[in-house]
């Protein structure tokens, strides 16, 4: 099936980075949105007595039904000292569960075509996948049984524990990029939530136990913490009588999920340098603390960051790709949860440029501070905004994350149907009223570099004063967050 | 690949998949009806100049993707201009005699469109995703660009170095892209299926405005071209605007056929590569027939059950129970000259890959001997199914799966017929596949891995250079 690929550009590199906390399944990885004519789906929500909010939107165009849940209180939760413990947990949940042992599980899925997917968020566990609509018995009884009844044996924990440590090492080998927005995140928030890597590290997976993993799910898990949302090929009633019954026995969690308090932004400039000997390109990551989800300069803001960071003809794209031949990409995006994520730019060369890129960088930062966003882009970044959101919520497994998404951050449908219309209001004073407020200065900023050290080192340090640390260190950050 | 990966194969993996219906909700869980629906909904047409134009209206949302299937990528390269099929999708964006480099993506992003291409070793796509209010100016853009493409010296230059620097992500800086690239190279000894679709390093520098001239005028003609249109448009609507934007484009010579066949191999190759390694990885490439053979869907089948998911065998044998390798995966890659089926295997640190290799060897020898279960066949059935509905299920997927049908099988209406084709895949024809596709003499075995002086533990200071 592989016919092997070059693309123009990465679209992961470009493409909308709105998700907030919740994002993790690719389909909500742009949150919902739309145009002024996008309405959202009919769809019926209810809560059992236990708690569990349940919505369902029937969209008959395949013969699919897409299911995307939450359980509040995901990597927050995890101890201190062993980050990792939510992501194992979410890893587990299909590997051994009611009468499944996990193969039996993988057999049930895998068998009838269907996935299943979980994984550990700052803010909570997600699970998503699809199954063929003639398989809707099977797929209740298997989320149930995840949810509800996950096994976390021995054998099995040890295992895929073990393997999750190999997988950041491969990463290591063959994937830098991806990696720089964790040391990115580690390095800003510190021991905040928001920075803990949240799949763990090599070292502190090491630590973590069985009996981490079954607490974690005695005290987080519980009805009343969590919602699922079916979109497809559905009928309304047979499904609510089936859930209400799977999961009616389902009892409430011990407490309610730890609060996140926002994270302070940083003031100045510092910077991390990971060592890659050998490296022939420096991967950076430059952030500061940005905006949360309820953000009221949201419209403008996704607007101005378009312009700056966020499509092919962006400001940091042409500046770094287009007029300098200086990277294959370069892009910019917020993420936003209930208390502000990280803004953050990101962008590769080779390492002999690794000074004019980053020069070149900060300059685009410093102009869109200072000198004021002419009317036509504006209009252009409304076009593009406008014309691009409604190929994000066309799939039944868009809406099932875009409504699971509503349901996290306690927004109204209007967050969707009012979107459009306010984009088309947004004017001059609004986008450099945000530009003010949520882009950083460049003399704001920690500087995250992955690269040869031995030839950047002086470069690194034009930036701000320089901690280094190697790639192959076993955690995230150039110590274990205390 | 692991899961934190972009893969070096990350860019577009375009999936064939296999096509159940599912109408038979409420029935057991085994493929049955076999019939997709939409058909009546797709119109084609062929322009004067030879171009083919294939529509298919799904008013679902007020958008249209617009897919421009052309028929070259690296196998159409010789010694020397590797990577010139790539590099000439990049400068497609760059500039006409009417337009400035770079006003191709300013005005399409200003009436709201986005745009991205992709190049194989086959074919090179044009993709633009756009609201149907900007219909009218697509055609014109991609009329400009097939009629008028110009080049600047200057953003010759510059792309260059855009596109090493992909080189350098996906190839030098990855040990995946790494040996994937070596064990390609290392695979054919004719074909010009050896060649990098990126390039080789000193042709990505050496590449010459006349190089790019006599590409464009040789190849990019438009009767060597596939048009996909889906989405919120009539065929009408669509058929008068290529008619009014398109048609004018004189038809020319086709492209010269690839005249090299390979030659047949009558003995394992290996390839070594020595990089730092935490996790060593194993590559076993299988010369395989060409994407429009009739035994495509029994190995594409053959592939999903020895790694598709976490039940697959090799998954279940090399990765749960022998705990030798973190990740495995296989697949077909399909193209219009027979090409290569790969079993990849990320190993753990300190793995012994000698022991890997036995054991792999000895799972393919006993599929080859013993074939695959029902239950696993039927798994792989289902898997496609659901792929396959999920593709379909935006007009992205259906552009890239008509495309798919129409350049690679001959023919986009396969595509509401493969259900019935894979449906029909028996345990003897996977077997029968088996037998083709995992034959020793016929492959390839890369491995890379740490030099022996390179420190093996986690967290030791690595040597200071990587060939």
């Amino acid at each position: 099936m592989k016919r092997l690929m070059t693309t123009r550009f990465a679209t992961a590199l470009l493409a909308f980075a709105l998700g907030g906390a919740l994002a993790g399944n690719g389909a909500a990885a742009a949150e919902a949105d739309a145009t002024p004519g996008v309405k959202v789906p009919a769809n019926t929500r209810f809560v059992l007595p236990n708690g569990l909010t349940v919505i369902l939107v029937p969209k008959k165009d395949v013969p699919l039904i897409a299911f995307s849940g939450f359980i509040r209180g995901g990597a927050l939760a995890d101890p201190v000292d062993k980050p990792g413990v939510a992501s194992l947990v979410a890893g587990l949940l299909d590997r051994g569960a009611g009468k499944r042992s996990a193969y039996e599980f993988a057999d049930a899925v895998e068998g009838v075509g269907g996935t299943f997917t979980a994984g550990a968020t700052a803010e909570a566990i997600t699970v998503y996948g699809q199954f063929l609509a003639r398989d809707r018995a099977l797929l209740v009884e298997l989320l149930s049984d995840a949810l509800m009844r996950p096994h976390f044996e021995a054998d099995e924990f040890s295992s895929y524990r073990d393997r999750e440590i190999e997988f950041i090492k491969s990463a290591k080998d063959s994937d830098p990029s991806q990696l720089v927005g964790i040391y990115g995140r580690a390095a800003l928030f510190g021991a905040h939530p928001y920075g803990r890597p949240q799949g763990g590290s090599e070292r502190s997976l090491g630590t973590i136990t069985q009996g981490d993993v079954v607490g974690f799910h005695a005290a987080n898990f519980g009805a009343d913490r969590t919602t699922l949302v079916f979109a497809g090929d559905l009928d309304a009633k047979w499904m609510k009588q089936t859930l209400t019954t799977a999961f009616s026995g389902w009892a409430k969690s011990k407490a309610a999920p730890a609060q996140l308090k926002p994270a302070p932004r940083v003031s100045g400039r510092r910077v991390l340098l990971i060592d890659s000997p050998g490296a022939v390109q420096t991967y950076f990551w430059l952030g500061n603390v940005g905006v949360d989800r309820r953000y009221s300069g949201r419209p403008a803001l996704d607007l101005v960051n378009t312009l700056y960071g966020g499509r092919f003809t962006s400001i940091l794209n042409t500046e770094l790709r287009i007029k300098s031949g200086l990277s294959y990409g370069a892009s910019s995006s917020f993420v936003r949860g209930s208390v502000p994520g990280e803004f953050s730019i990101r962008s590769f060369t080779q390492t002999g440029t690794t000074g004019q890129a980053l020069d070149l960088t900060l300059q685009t930062l410093e102009t869109l501070k200072h000198d004021a966003l002419a009317a036509e882009m504006l209009e252009s970044s409304r076009a593009y905004v406008l014309g691009q959101y409604p190929l994000r919520l066309e799939t039944a497994s868009n809406w099932a994350a875009a409504l699971a998404d509503l349901e996290f951050y306690g927004l109204g449908k209007d967050y969707i149907e009012g979107y459009g219309p306010a984009l088309t209001k947004v004017d001059l004073a609004e986008t450099a009223a945000v530009t003010a407020d949520a882009f950083p200065r460049a003399a704001d900023l920690v500087v995250v570099l992955i690269g040869d050290a031995a030839k950047i080192r002086e470069t690194a340090a034009r930036y701000g004063a320089v901690t280094e640390m190697k790639l192959s260190q076993p955690d995230f950050a150039p110590a274990p967050v205390p | 690949m692991s899961k934190y990966s972009l893969g070096w194969a990350l860019a577009s993996c375009v999936l064939l998949g296999l096509n159940i219906s599912a109408s038979a909700a409420g029935k057991p869980a085994t493929p049955a009806a076999t019939r997709v629906p939409g058909l009546d909904q797709v119109k084609s047409t062929t322009l004067a100049n030879g171009m083919k134009v294939i529509v298919w209206t799904d008013r679902d949302i007020p958008n249209v993707a617009l897919y421009n299937w052309v028929h070259v990528g690296s196998r159409n390269e010789v010694p020397g201009i590797t990577g010139l099929a790539h590099f000439f999708e990049h400068m497609m964006f760059n500039g006409t005699s009417k337009r400035t480099p770079g006003e191709f993506d300013r005005l399409m992003e200003a009436q709201g469109g986005s745009n991205n291409a992709s190049t194989s070793d086959n074919v090179t796509i044009y993709m633009d995703w756009i609201p149907r209010t900007a219909l009218d100016l697509v055609f014109d853009l991609e009329s400009d660009r097939l009629s008028n493409l110009s080049f600047d010296p200057k953003v010759i230059e510059s792309e260059r170095g855009v596109v090493y620097s992909e080189r350098r992500l996906r190839t030098e800086d990855s040990n995946e892209g790494f040996l994937a690239e070596q064990v390609q190279a290392t695979a054919y000894v004719a074909h010009p299926y050896q060649f990098p679709t990126v390039g080789w390093p000193a042709d990505i520098q050496g590449w010459t405005i006349e190089d790019l001239q006599t590409f464009f005028k040789t190849n990019y003609a438009p009767n060597n071209c596939t048009l996909v249109l889906v989405g919120d448009v009539s065929s009408e609507e669509a058929f008068a605007l290529a008619k009014k934007y398109l048609e004018p484009i004189p038809r020319q010579a086709p492209p010269p056929k690839v005249r090299t066949t390979e030659p047949e191999q009558l003995g394992e190759k290996r390839v070594a590569v020595a990089r730092n390694a935490q996790t060593p990885l194993l590559y076993v490439a299988y010369k395989s027939p060409a994407a429009n053979d009739p035994q495509g869907p029994a190995i594409n089948l053959l592939m999903s059950i020895l790694a598709g998911g976490d039940s697959s065998r090799l998954h279940r044998l090399l990765v749960e129970e022998k705990k030798i390798a973190i990740d495995v995966s296989a697949s077909f890659q399909e193209g219009f000259d027979p090409s290569l089926s790969w079993v990849q295997l990320t190993l753990p640190e300190g793995a012994n890959p000698a022991e890997v290799e036995q054991a792999l060897d000895a799972a393919l020898d006993l599929v080859v001997a013993q074939g695959v279960t029902d239950a696993e066949l039927t798994r792989a059935k289902n898997q496609y199914a659901s792929s396959f509905w999920k593709q379909l299920a935006t007009i992205n997927g259906k552009a890239e799966l008509l495309g798919s049908f129409e350049v690679y099988e001959g023919d986009y209406k396969k595509l509401f017929d493969s259900p019935a084709v894979y449906e029909k895949v028996t345990r003897e024809d996977v077997l029968k596949a088996a037998g083709l596709v995992f034959q020793k003499n016929h492959r390839t075995v890369g491995l890379l891995q740490s030099p022996p002086q390179a420190p093996a533990a986690a967290g030791a200071p690595a040597p200071e250079s990587k060939p």
